[in-house]
């Protein structure tokens, strides 16, 4: 038995209840927890973006967190030395790390899985090391802070936003923002990878030679994906830079390249249901293993046990596993696990 | 009527009595029985080794409850993990005030994780004290942000120190050195300078390395070159380890003055173990600390209280400097406590914080008080001088007072 997968009935009630969920979550959360949640919308929307360049593109990048020091950074620079005001940056920060995305991508063409890795890890690695080279515009290895610097911040000291007439806490206003950009990113991604963009990805993933045999570009699907991808990264490290209001090498270091690609892996490669599950997995979860322990070594230890044991239960992600929840409704749309 | 009256006064007086007692104990994070404080420090991440500063602190403060508390008020003391994230550092610092409603910020590790809060704290006027960082900035910039303060002896005091000694002792070295090339070195290297004074001469060469530089073999080079026969390292370990094994490849040895950040014990044995005895013998670096692992204080009473503290109220590794830092810090902050008075507000611990005057600490050198004034922001500025001899810091000559 083979019906049509779900339909557009489906689609709108889960629409529906997303939006609602948007809206409303901060009434019944405490102002400071809004803010934890617009952290993990960070993480989201950088999760999103890899997710179309791992998950749907195969291509491995372990320079994620390089690329949303691209995003931050130009957020930061704009704001502190050029006096803009820090909202209006998110953009420019999108455009700059999906050319630095583009580039980084262009490796891609010669090399391939392992040897792809390695390339953006170098990437990773190098990034800490020039923001404090060229310390006239990213402050050396203290940073930027916005919140002494910059003279035009949407948040600030006063502990309220006042948007369209209406008077928000500073919290509520970046857990809304952060979230706003994030389902938007999402739906994006999500009609690119049900069309014509999509298949290409798809194609490229599952046999490169099958695909350029039907006529597909590989040059340019790939770096198109490593540019996307790198737009959405560089938006949510804008984004990180207006929550914390400060920018720091050592906020990006190769630890949130590798917590971003966990997202990832938690959520389900190629699924872009899981990725909220993702998101809110290395949001909490550091935070969570300090709890269980605070022995010297203990959090990093349970941190990694967490993650195998979610692999073991998971194989296919959180994304996966919703799959499978969802199968009776929606029979089998994947054959694949 | 008059009964009415009558009445009507004695509501009014049930209600101003309520207003004063609700009053008396308003401060944020202050109960009739419990103060609440709270910091950051890295519980996991590359930088894990400073939370035994937090640990040690957190054993000092269940002692001190154990004892009855500070004006019968317990102290919560909060840690939070950072990760040596400055960005976390912002997040964490946050969910104190916020949700955790502390009544102060105490002991947050790192000069950028103290530096990206600073402004936020001082703008709600919470209280930022005894940052454990020793950048010159925490105790000179105190007109623009009242609320925070610093601790330990800061890095310029310390080259100063350095220079001083110099001039009295070894007025004819040809001092080279070698330092990081960011606030932390040119801090050290500005207190040496003005510590040698009229004899700022004496320096014949200065080379500077980043952090990220894999590592300083042309430095120690260039110094070696220069003639120079005293090295001061103004270096974080792995350099400083770097800068003794380059040395002795060269077949150079120069009198080295190591900085703080990279004298603890442990570090000087790797050092000796990488190259020989003679390499690393008679080098200098100063000390405020009482050495867990130094016999001479076997039988000190500080010591012991230190130890039996560490053992009964789960502190951690009994050996490891940075416990016997934290126990200090907190020793300060409980006499700051007692100094704000019965009721104490956000205002009077920074007040108090401000005019310190403890001698007792029982885990600094005797001799060292920690001193602070409306114009001294620097609770410690003390040190003396340590030699390294035959695998062991010894203490030397009498204490140096700078800021």
């Amino acid at each position: 038995m083979r019906s049509r997968a779900p339909g557009i009935a489906v689609w709108l009630l889960v629409a529906a209840v997303v939006l609602l969920a948007y809206l409303f979550a901060p009434r019944f959360i405490s102002d400071f927890h809004s803010r934890e949640l617009a952290g993990a919308g960070v993480f989201f929307i950088a999760i999103v973006g890899l997710n179309l360049l791992t998950g749907y593109t195969g291509q491995i990048s372990l320079g994620h967190g390089a690329l949303m020091a691209v995003g931050g950074y130009t957020t930061a620079a704009l704001a502190v030395h050029e006096h803009w005001r820090d909202v209006w940056t998110i953009p420019l920060a999108g455009v700059a790390a999906g050319i630095v995305g583009f580039l980084i991508g262009l490796p891609a063409l010669r090399l391939s899985g392992l040897y792809l890795a390695l390339a953006t890890f170098a990437f990773a690695i190098a990034i800490p090391s020039l923001l404090k080279k060229f310390s006239g515009l990213t402050g050396g290895s203290q940073g930027l802070r916005l919140l002494e610097d910059a003279p035009l911040q949407v948040t600030g000291l006063s502990g309220t936003v006042t948007i369209f007439g209406h008077t928000m806490t500073q919290n509520h206003f970046l857990y809304y923002l952060t979230w706003g950009i994030g389902l938007v990113g999402f739906l994006i991604a999500w009609l690119l990878v049900r069309g014509r963009v999509g298949r290409t990805f798809r194609a490229v993933r599952d046999s490169e030679v099958a695909a350029a045999s039907v006529g597909i570009n590989l040059a340019w699907t790939k770096t198109l994906a490593f540019a996307l991808s790198g737009v959405y990264a560089g938006v949510a490290g804008s984004l990180l830079a207006i929550q914390v209001e400060i920018v720091n090498p050592l906020s990006f270091t190769f630890l949130l390249s590798i917590l971003i690609l966990v997202g990832v892996v938690v959520g389900g490669l190629g699924s872009l249901g899981g990725m909220i599950l993702g998101a809110l997995f290395v949001q909490y979860l550091p935070d969570l293993s300090t709890h269980v322990s605070t022995a010297e070594g203990a959090p990093d230890f349970i941190f990694g046990a967490a993650i195998i044991i979610v692999m073991l239960l998971l194989p296919t992600g959180a994304g996966g596993f919703l799959r499978r929840l969802a199968r009776p409704l929606t029979t089998r749309l994947y054959l694949r696990p | 009527m008059a009964r009415v009256k009558y009445l009507i006064l004695l509501v009014l007086g049930a209600l101003a009595l309520a207003t004063v007692a609700a009053g008396a104990a308003s401060e944020t994070g202050v109960t009739s029985t419990q103060v609440t404080i709270g910091g950051t420090t890295p519980l996991s991440g590359p930088a894990s080794a400073y939370q035994s500063v937090a640990k040690g602190a957190a054993a000092y403060f269940r002692y001190v409850n154990a004892k009855g508390g500070v004006n019968k008020r317990k102290i919560n003391y909060i840690y939070k993990d950072d990760a040596y994230d400055p960005s976390k550092t912002v997040d964490a610092t946050r969910e104190l005030v916020s949700q955790d409603k502390v009544f102060a910020i105490f002991n947050s590790l790192g000069t950028d994780q103290n530096l990206a809060t600073r402004a936020y704290l001082n703008a709600l006027k919470v209280p930022q004290l005894f940052v454990a960082s020793g950048a010159t900035t925490f105790g000179n910039d105190y007109k623009k942000y009242p609320y925070t303060i610093g601790y330990q002896p800061n890095y310029r005091a310390e080259g100063t120190i350095y220079g001083r000694y110099v001039v009295k002792h070894a007025p004819k070295s040809r001092i080279g050195v070698l330092y990081q090339n960011d606030d932390y070195g040119k801090d050290l290297l500005a207190g040496l300078q003005r510590g040698l004074g009229a004899k700022a001469g004496l320096v014949k060469s200065k080379q500077s390395y980043n952090v990220d530089d894999p590592d300083v073999q042309s430095q120690i080079a260039k110094l070696k070159a220069a003639k120079v026969n005293t090295l001061m390292v103004f270096a974080t370990p792995k350099f400083a380890i770097q800068a003794y094994v380059y040395a002795r490849k060269l077949s150079w040895k120069p009198l080295v003055y190591m900085n703080a950040v990279s004298s603890a014990a442990n570090i000087m044995g790797l050092s000796t173990a990488a190259t020989n005895k003679k390499q690393t013998e008679g080098t200098i670096s100063i000390v405020f600390l009482k050495d867990p692992t130094d016999p001479a204080w076997r039988n000190n009473s500080g010591m012991k209280l230190y130890r039996s503290i560490m053992k009964k109220y789960k502190g951690g590794n009994p050996n490891d400097v940075y416990a016997v830092y934290g126990m200090s810090v907190a020793h300060t902050f409980v006499a700051a406590l007692q100094k704000a008075g019965k009721n104490p507000t956000r205002a009077g611990i920074v007040k108090a914080a401000d005019s310190l005057n403890v001698t007792n600490d029982p885990f600094l050198l005797p001799g060292i008080s920690v001193k602070t004034s409306a114009t001294d922001h620097f609770p410690l500025d003390q040190a003396k001088l340590q030699r390294y001899h035959d695998g062991h810091w010894v203490a030397f000559g009498g204490l140096f007072r700078v800021r």
